[in-house]
C-alpha cells in the first residue's frame, strides 16, 4: 500500500513538472512568442443589424529569442461568431512576426496551444493509471504502440505517396494493429488467437461488403467533403481507408468480448454443449451491439456538425445540408455498424471452433 | 445509398437480435434524429451548449431506459453519465476557450466557400457542444457496462457490502477500458492521414500549435478522459444504489409517474 502512495506522488510530481515545463518552453521555439500583458476590446460595428465586430488593442512582451523582454503594441480583430478568428485574453500567448531589425511587429500567426494539449494528455495518463492501475498501464502501452504504428505508416506514405497504394498499405497496417493490440492487452492464449482470427475475418468481410456497395454508388458520392481529401493523391482509396479504420476498434472490441466470454464459459464447465455456447454468446452480444452502434454514430458523425451549422445559417435547407455534408460520414458510420453486427456471428463461429479444439487437445 | 445501408443494417440486426435487434435499430434512428434536431435548433439560434446537454440527456434516456429497461442499474448508469458530462464540460470549456480551438482553417475554405462566415452565432459554443455530444455515446457505453456487471455480481452474492461491490465495479471498468480506448482511437484516427498529407512541410512545433490539429487531438483526448472518469463515477453510484433499498422504491415511483402521465 505504501509503495502505491510513493508511486502516486512520483506520478503527481512528474505531471506537474510537465505542465510547468510547457508553460515555460518558449526557449525551444524559433518563432518569437508574445505574451499579452494588457488588452482592450472595442465594438466597432456601426450598423446595429450587422454582426458585431471587435477590435482588440494588445500590449505584450516577447518571451524568447533576440528581442526577449521587448514590448510591442498591435491589434487583433474578431467577430462574434468566431468562425475563423481568435479572441485573445490577458495572458494569451501568440506567435508573432517581427521585422528584421526588431522595430516593428508585422503580424500575429496563431496562438500557442501546446500547453493545453500537454494538460489534457497529463490528465488522461494520471487518471488512467490512478483508476485502472496495472490494466491502465497496459492500455497506455497498447495506445502508444498503436500511435507508433500510425505515425510510421503515415511517414511511410508521405514519403512514397506517388508509388504506394494507400488502401493496400492500410490493409496491412490494420492487420498489424489487430495482432499487436490484442496481444498486448490479452497476452498469448487461445482466446487471443480466436479474437485475432475473428477480427481479421470480420474486417475482410465487412470491408468487402462496403467496398462493393460503395463501388456501385460511386458516381453519386461527393467525396470532396471528406476532410483534407484534396491533399491525398489517392482520392478514392482515402475514402475506403476511412471506412476501413473507423470500425476497426469496434470490431476488435466485439471479437475479444465474445471470445473471452466463451472461454470463461468453457473453463467453468468443460462439458458445455455447442448450442449452449452459441446461445449465451448471442445473449452477450445483444447487450453490447446496441451501445456500440451508438458509440460509432456519436463519435464519428458529430464531426460534420460545424459545417452543417454554417450551411444552415446561410439559409441552405436543412435536409440538403445534412445530405450534402453529412451523407458520406453517415455512410461510413453505417458501413461500420453493419460490420459490427456481422462480427457477432463470425466471432461466435471462429471462437467456438478454436476454443473447442483446445478441449480436444487436452483430452489427448 | 444510405437507405440501402440502413435496410441492410435493419435486416442484420433483426437476424442477430430478434426483438432486441429491432429495439437497437429504433434507438439508432432516434439518436440520429436527435443529432438532426440538435442542428435544426442551433439554426434557430438557441444556445449550442444548453442544446448539447439536452441532446445528451435525451440520448442517454433512450439508449439506457428504452434499450435496457428501467431498473436501479440503468438509473445508476444514467446518473453517472450526467455527472461525467458536467465534469467534462467544465474541462472542455476551459481548454477550448483558452486555446482558441476551432473546426475551420484554411483547409476548410473550399468546403465552406461562398458562405458568409459571419453567422452571428458563437462558433466556440458549437465546438464545446459538439465535443459534449461526441463523447456521450462512449460514456453511456462504459457506464451501462460497469453498472450491468455490478448488478450481476450483486445478484450472485446478495450479501456483498458497498465497498466490495465498488471494488468489483472498478475491476470490470479496468477490463473494458482497453477496448473502449481502442475503439475511440480507430474511430478518429483516419483524419490524421489527411492532415499530415496536407501539411507535409510542417515542422513539429507548428503542428502541435496548429488550430485544426489541436481541435482533432482534443476531441480524441476528451473522449478518452470521459471514458476513464465514468468508471469510478458509475461504480460509486451503482454500489450505493444497488445496495440501497430506496433505489427500488425510486424506480417504482418513476414508473408510476410515467404511467400516470402517458396512460400506459
Amino acid at each position: 500500500m505504501k509503495k502505491n502512495y510513493i508511486l502516486l506522488i512520483i506520478l503527481f510530481v512528474l505531471s506537474l513538472g510537465c505542465i510547468i515545463f510547457t508553460y515555460n518552453d518558449h526557449f525551444l521555439y524559433q518563432t518569437p512568442i508574445m505574451r499579452v500583458t494588457s488588452i482592450e476590446s472595442k465594438n466597432i460595428t456601426e450598423d446595429k443589424y450587422e454582426e458585431p465586430l471587435y477590435v482588440q488593442t494588445i500590449k505584450g512582451t516577447i518571451m524568447n529569442g533576440e528581442y526577449k523582454g521587448k514590448t510591442y503594441e498591435t491589434i487583433n480583430s474578431y467577430t462574434k461568431s468566431l468562425v475563423m478568428d481568435d479572441k485573445l485574453t490577458k495572458g494569451s500567448e501568440v506567435f508573432v512576426e517581427l521585422s528584421n531589425d526588431g522595430s516593428d511587429l508585422l503580424g500575429i500567426h496563431g496562438v500557442k496551444r501546446d500547453k493545453y494539449l500537454v494538460i489534457l494528455i497529463v490528465i488522461f495518463i494520471d487518471l488512467i493509471i490512478i483508476i485502472a492501475g496495472r490494466k491502465g498501464f497496459k492500455t497506455l502501452l497498447s495506445l502508444i504502440v498503436n500511435l507508433g504504428i500510425t505515425a510510421g505508416s503515415i511517414i511511410l506514405f508521405m514519403n512514397n505517396y506517388t508509388k504506394m497504394n494507400l488502401l493496400l498499405l492500410y490493409f496491412i497496417v490494420s492487420i498489424i494493429y489487430i495482432v499487436v493490440s490484442l496481444f498486448i492487452t490479452n497476452g498469448k492464449s487461445k482466446k487471443t488467437l480466436a479474437a485475432i482470427l475473428s477480427s481479421i475475418t470480420s474486417l475482410l468481410i465487412t470491408f468487402g461488403l462496403s467496398f462493393i456497395l460503395i463501388k456501385i454508388n460511386e458516381s453519386n458520392l461527393y467525396i470532396w467533403n471528406i476532410d483534407y481529401i484534396e491533399a491525398v493523391y489517392d482520392y478514392n482509396n482515402y475514402l475506403y481507408v476511412c471506412v476501413l479504420l473507423c470500425g476497426l476498434g469496434a470490431i476488435m472490441d466485439i471479437s475479444i468480448t465474445i471470445s473471452s466470454a466463451l472461454n470463461e464459459l468453457i473453463e467453468k464447465d468443460k462439458k458445455i454443449k455447442k448450442d449452449a455456447l452459441i446461445k449465451s454468446g448471442k445473449e452477450i452480444s445483444k447487450d453490447i451491439v446496441g451501445t456500440m452502434i451508438n458509440v460509432m454514430l456519436f463519435t464519428c458523425y458529430t464531426s460534420v456538425i460545424p459545417t452543417i451549422v454554417i450551411a444552415t445559417k446561410n439559409k441552405i435547407p436543412f435536409t440538403n445540408a445534412m445530405d450534402f455534408y453529412g451523407g458520406l460520414e453517415l455512410m461510413i458510420v453505417l458501413c461500420n455498424c453493419i460490420g459490427i453486427v456481422l462480427t457477432i456471428p463470425i466471432s461466435l463461429f471462429i471462437s467456438i471452433w478454436i476454443l473447442n479444439k483446445k478441449k480436444e487437445v487436452m483430452k489427448k | 445509398m444510405n437507405k440501402i445501408l440502413l435496410i441492410i443494417l435493419f435486416i442484420l440486426l433483426l437476424l442477430v437480435g430478434k426483438k432486441r435487434g429491432i429495439k437497437t435499430f429504433i434507438t439508432f434512428i432516434i439518436c440520429f434524429a436527435l443529432i438532426g434536431l440538435y442542428i435544426i435548433l442551433m439554426r434557430f439560434g438557441f444556445n449550442a451548449i444548453i442544446l448539447a446537454f439536452i441532446t445528451c440527456i435525451l440520448a442517454s434516456i433512450i439508449s439506457l431506459f428504452f434499450l435496457n429497461g428501467l431498473s436501479p442499474k440503468t438509473l445508476a448508469a444514467f446518473f453517472g453519465v450526467l455527472i461525467v458530462q458536467i465534469i467534462t464540460f467544465i474541462l472542455i470549456a476551459i481548454i477550448s476557450v483558452r486555446a482558441n480551438i476551432g473546426p475551420f482553417g484554411e483547409e476548410s475554405l473550399e468546403t465552406i466557400a461562398g458562405y458568409n462566415l459571419n453567422i452571428n452565432y458563437n462558433m466556440m459554443n458549437v465546438v464545446i457542444g459538439v465535443y459534449l455530444v461526441s463523447i456521450v455515446g462512449t460514456v453511456i457505453d462504459t457506464s451501462i457496462s460497469v453498472a450491468s456487471a455490478m448488478n450481476e455480481v450483486k445478484e450472485n452474492n446478495p450479501k456483498l457490502k458497498e465497498k466490495e461491490l465498488f471494488k468489483s465495479g472498478m475491476n470490470v471498468g479496468g477490463d473494458i477500458l482497453s477496448t473502449t480506448i481502442n475503439t475511440l482511437f480507430f474511430a478518429l484516427v483516419s483524419v490524421f492521414i489527411g492532415f499530415f498529407m496536407w501539411h507535409r512541410g510542417m515542422s513539429f512545433e507548428q503542428v502541435i500549435n496548429y488550430k485544426l490539429f489541436v481541435y482533432e487531438v482534443v476531441e480524441l483526448l476528451i473522449a478518452f478522459i470521459g471514458s476513464v472518469i465514468i468508471i469510478p463515477v458509475s461504480a460509486l453510484i451503482s454500489s450505493k444504489m444497488l445496495t440501497n433499498k430506496k433505489s427500488d422504491i425510486l424506480v417504482d415511483k418513476i414508473r408510476t409517474t410515467i404511467k400516470s402521465a402517458f396512460g400506459d
